[in-house]
């Protein structure tokens, strides 16, 4: 029996192993159905047909795309970049050193470029030592024009047909970084969320854009939940006349008010991160601040001791929008807990005065610089108005700069951070990734690398 | 008021009397079984309260046991992390159809609330306040939603679970839709005060409908059943009418009075029915006045004509014309014998007159014939005697012969003219003219005919007679014949002087006595015995020894032709005094 015994467990090992490395071995063909809002559908689309130079990958950090080197000479003032040869366009045609020159030429009218061979001189019209991770930015993605005055790229994927809430795309069989395992990708936009819900359910979709309050439902789905780094902020925006310096150590009670421990946990589903600052930590890099204010928070007596109409707010909502209404809800409970009496209102046409407004602020996840920028172009320019002269940091400005405009739109709490929230989907078990998430920390979907299990 | 409308209103009054008797017995019956059926309604509308209540509870109880024993709630009990499992009971609730549904920890914090999500992390107060142990039954409950508080019937569930016990309350709402289960009667109502405030509000108070109710007649009741915790019923009076309401206090799991249930049985249906009764009672009351009217036309022209024909007859009678008949009244029975006795009376009454004017007719011609002969007699006497002096005196010597001749003739010749003054006088009152109207003035006449006696009174030898006149001066003029009212005044004072051959006074008064003008006589002469002043006014009748007993005839006829009437008053003795009415 002993002599039998090992040769039978070393054949059972082998095919088991085979078996496993037979279901995790890449398998190429298939469509990938895709479904998302349409915030943003586009530019993750673009991500996938156009290249930059440079790419940021999953850790954040630059990885080589179109570019495979670049070298600054002392003080960032003259960049050499080595370009990837042979790189071919959707076109069947060779991309061209001259071509991307100019297109960055088009982009950068004040810098200096010319082509060496394969390599591209850059002069900056000043100091710039972050120079690639402006060129890993979108904006300065290759897109080449034709004589038909269409635009091709180098991406994994073409453009095949863009109709009415559907972009299909096909695989690039020549690209640089070998043809993507997917043969098409069906992007689906317009969709609400309970019926992209449904789709991957009933698998009418394999990844589809989910909120923070359906992770526990997609889970017990056995659905694959992943998610991008922080960029959306929740946050309240007070109006007049709450808005005004005589009512600060109101908003400053309230905003003390907010459990946002407790609405990242359990309302998001440990989701999302409590915000005390416009930008997420793991954005700007520094620590949570605690600002000087000259308003103390008042006790819960104070706040009842208030006139009725001091101390009674409405809170305006997005009435489509689940996530922030649930949001909403819990933050009356708190402020009902400090002594005010909130009410959340979600109309659905014009509705009454409200004192409070929930927001979604979404920002790149690029430099803190554009990405406050972006928040701040969210809040739009009435609440702007009313946090005083804050000037919206430009592309390039320091970390100093950028946490003094933080600063002082925090300052007197018109406006309150609540959760910073990330993208997430629900990917079916018959999507796998080769290397990395489907989904970028970026929110970028990194269909480069995903396969279909067979059926 | 005549029989006809008596009658009318007697028929009137029967009917109308009838129709409020039975109008009233019929809406008093119509109250005591509608008294008798508001409560048989109210007591098994509240039974089925009852029931349903319990019913729930047992719904409620069961439900819970079931969530509890889920693999849901089996796996929040063993889970360390529950923030996972924040919408699990909104789910759950849904599943068991239950309103309320609360997850709580051992701690007493909510891990997940179906009629309060965004609760979590919170304390629910009530779970663990009382006992901790599992409540077998439902109770009453005051459960917080976000915008308010409402009543629910819950149940109470523990699990134990690993970092202690697991609570699981859930129930069910006691709202308009529990109100709306409730099977209502016409004109029934339930209505479900809240007692969650500490004062009594209008927003407390549910209905099954959903219109705005006005609580404030219903406070009193409200209050009353709270504080005393005993059933209650009173009637409540509503603008549109009366409601009995029977108030039962609901309480919760520690006794106190979380509700108060109000069934109402509208008094309106028995107001409507009252106000069918009363104006169906009007309306046969009008149709039986109605009929009473055409019955009573129709009595009347059977029992009341024949009667108004002999008032009309006996009216006919009473104004001297007693030839009337009523032979042909149509009636029978004690009409039929009234109008024959009738007829038989007037006929009688006729013949009676005839002969009676007969009588007077043969009494006044032989008055008449006396009078003529006494006042023939007494010419023809001397005229006799002459006629025999002159037979005699024949056969004296013709110087005798003549002077008795010549002095016989002329005692014929005035005995002849004395009968021709007696014919004549007779044969002015027979051929007395009619009156010429115009306007005269009374007291003027009467001034003139006084003043033509005044020198007759004052002459020497004639009695002392004194004549006082009393003129009404507002006397005016009437329409009469100035010289025949001259004649009758001036008969009257003759009569009068005549009346104090001794002497007296003599009065003449005028008055005006509303439409009639007056003339009053007296004198203070011997007066008229009864006989003597029925039978004064009649033509030849005299009491005088040498009267014709015309005077006061003519008196009366110049009076009757002026429309007016002549009357005395007199005692013997006393003098007499005669009144004289003329139209003004």
């Amino acid at each position: 029996m002993t002599r039998f015994r090992r040769p039978f467990l070393v054949a059972v090992s082998v095919c088991l192993a085979g078996a496993v490395l037979s279901a995790a071995r890449p398998r190429y063909g298939g469509t990938l159905k895709l479904e998302t809002t349409d915030t943003g559908a586009m530019r993750r689309v673009n991500a996938l047909v156009y290249e930059q130079l440079i790419t940021i990958d999953g850790s954040g950090m630059l990885r080589p795309a179109l570019a495979t080197t670049w070298n600054a000479n002392t003080g960032g003032k003259r960049w050499t970049i080595r370009l990837r040869h042979g790189v071919k366009l959707h076109d069947g045609s060779t991309l061209q050193p001259p071509q991307i020159a100019a297109i960055l030429q088009a982009l950068h009218g004040d810098w200096q470029i010319a082509t060496e061979g394969d390599a591209l001189v850059i002069d900056p019209a000043r100091d710039m030592s972050d120079l690639p991770w402006e060129l890993a930015d979108s904006s300065n993605a290759i897109a080449v024009r034709q004589g038909t005055g269409t635009t091709v790229g180098s991406g994994p994927f073409r453009i095949e047909r863009v109709a009415a809430g559907v972009i299909a795309l096909r695989a690039h069989e020549e690209y640089w970084d070998g043809r993507p395992f997917l043969d098409a990708v069906e992007v689906r936009t317009g969709r609400s969320s309970a019926e992209q819900l449904t789709d991957v359910e009933t698998g009418r979709a394999d990844m589809v854009s989910i909120q923070p309050t359906d992770v526990r439902r997609s889970e017990q789905r056995q659905l694959r939940i992943e998610s991008s780094e922080p960029l959306e902020l929740i946050a309240l925006t007070f109006e007049p006349p709450l808005a005004t310096s005589a009512n600060e150590a109101i908003r400053r009670t309230f905003a003390a008010a907010i459990d946002r421990a407790a609405i990242a946990r359990v309302v998001l589903q440990g989701r999302a991160e409590p915000a005390t600052a416009m930008l997420p930590q793991r954005l700007s890099g520094y620590a949570p601040f605690v600002l000087d204010r000259t308003a103390v928070p008042l006790s819960r007596n104070a706040v009842i001791a208030l006139p009725a109409n001091r101390r009674t707010f409405a809170l305006r909502v997005t009435p489509s929008d689940a996530v922030a209404q649930a949001v909403a809800q819990r933050i009356a409970v708190n402020a009902r807990d400090a002594g005010f009496m909130l009410t959340v209102q979600a109309p659905a046409g014009l509705g009454p005065r409200f004192d409070v407004r929930l927001v979604r602020l979404p920002f790149r996840a690029a430099a803190p610089p554009e990405a406050l920028s972006d928040l701040m172009a969210g809040l739009g320019p009435r609440i702007l108005t009313l946090l005083g002269r804050i000037t919206r940091p430009d592309p390039g400005a320091s970390l100093g700069d950028v946490l003094s405009a933080e600063r002082a739109m925090l300052a007197t709490d018109i406006i309150v951070p609540v959760v910073h929230v990330p993208e997430l989907y629900a990917v079916a078990p018959r999507v796998q990734s080769w290397n990395g998430s489907a989904v970028l920390s970026s929110g970028g979907w990194n269909l480069a690398n995903v396969w279909l299990n067979a059926p | 008021m005549s029989l006809r409308n008596r009658l009318f209103l007697l028929v009137s009054a029967v009917v109308l009397l009838t129709v409020v008797l039975v109008t009233l017995t019929v809406s008093a019956s119509a109250r005591q079984s509608f008294a008798m059926l508001d409560v048989e309604r109210t007591a098994a509308l509240v039974e089925q309260f009852r029931r349903e209540f319990a019913d729930q509870g047992l719904q409620v109880a069961e439900r819970v046991d079931r969530v509890a024993q889920s693999d849901e709630v089996s796996r929040i009990a063993a889970s360390r992390d529950v923030a996972p499992y924040v919408n699990e009971a909104t789910t759950l609730a849904a599943a068991q159809g239950l309103d309320v549904l609360d997850v709580v920890a051992a701690d007493g914090t909510i891990v997940s609330s179906a009629e309060w999500p965004a609760r979590f992390g919170y304390r629910n107060g009530w779970i663990t306040a009382g006992r901790t142990a599992d409540a077998p039954a439902a109770f009453l409950q005051a459960i917080e939603l976000p915008e308010t508080t409402t009543l629910a019937l819950v149940a109470i569930r523990t699990l134990a679970a690993g970092a202690g016990n697991l609570y699981i309350a859930g129930g069910r709402r006691l709202d308009r839709k529990f109100l709306q289960s409730l099977v209502l009667a016409p004109g029934m109502r339930v209505l479900l005060y809240q007692n969650l405030q500490p004062e009594i509000s209008n927003r407390q108070l549910l209905t099954g409908e959903d219109d705005a109710l006005e609580a404030a007649p219903l406070e009193p009741l409200i209050a009353r059943v709270i504080h005393n915790r005993q059933e209650t019923k009173e009637t409540i009076e509503w603008p549109d009418g009366p409601e009995t309401v029977d108030a039962l206090p609901l309480s919760g799991r520690d006794g106190s009075v979380l509700g108060v249930l109000l069934v109402g049985s509208s008094g309106r249906q028995l107001a409507a029915l009252v106000s069918r009764i009363r104006w169906s009672g009007v309306a046969f009351g009008s149709v039986a006045i109605a009929l009473g009217f055409i019955l009573a036309f129709v009595i009347s022209a059977r029992v009341t004509r024949p009667v108004e024909q002999l008032a009309g007859a006996a009216r006919t009678v009473a104004d001297g014309d007693w030839d009337v008949h009523v032979d042909d009244v149509r009636t029978t029975g004690e009409i039929k014998v009234l109008a024959d006795a009738f007829e038989t009376m007037t006929r009688q009454l006729v013949d009676h007159r005839d002969r009676l004017v007969q009588a007077e007719r043969v009494a006044a011609w032989r008055e008449l014939a006396r009078r003529l002969a006494h006042e023939l007699k007494n010419p023809l006497f001397p005229l006799r005697i002459t006629i025999d002096n002159l037979r005699r005196a024949k056969s004296l010597p013709p110087g005798e012969f003549d002077e008795v001749f010549d002095e016989s003739l002329t005692t014929l010749q005035t005995g002849l003219g004395n009968l021709n003054t007696v014919v004549g006088r007779f044969s002015d009152f027979a051929k007395m003219p009619a009156p010429e109207f115009a306007q005269v003035s009374v007291n003027e006449i009467v001034e003139q005919s006084a003043s033509l006696f005044r020198a007759q009174l004052a002459s020497p030898g004639h009695p002392p007679v004194t004549l006082t006149l009393d003129l009404d001066p507002s006397l005016g003029v009437i329409r009469g014949d100035s010289e025949q009212l001259r004649r009758a005044v001036q008969n009257l004072l003759l009569n009068a002087i005549d009346a104090m051959p001794g002497g007296g006074a003599l009065r003449i008064v005028t008055r005006r006595d509303g439409a009639v003008v007056r003339i009053d006589v007296s004198d203070t002469g011997q007066g008229l015995n009864e006989e003597e002043r029925k039978r004064l006014f009649t033509p030849y009748y005299t009491t005088k020894q040498h009267g014709t007993g015309l005077g006061l005839a003519i008196v009366q006829s110049v009076v009757a032709d002026h429309a007016g009437k002549i009357w005395v008053d007199s005692d013997p003795g006393r003098g007499a005094t005669f009144h004289i009415e003329l139209p003004a």
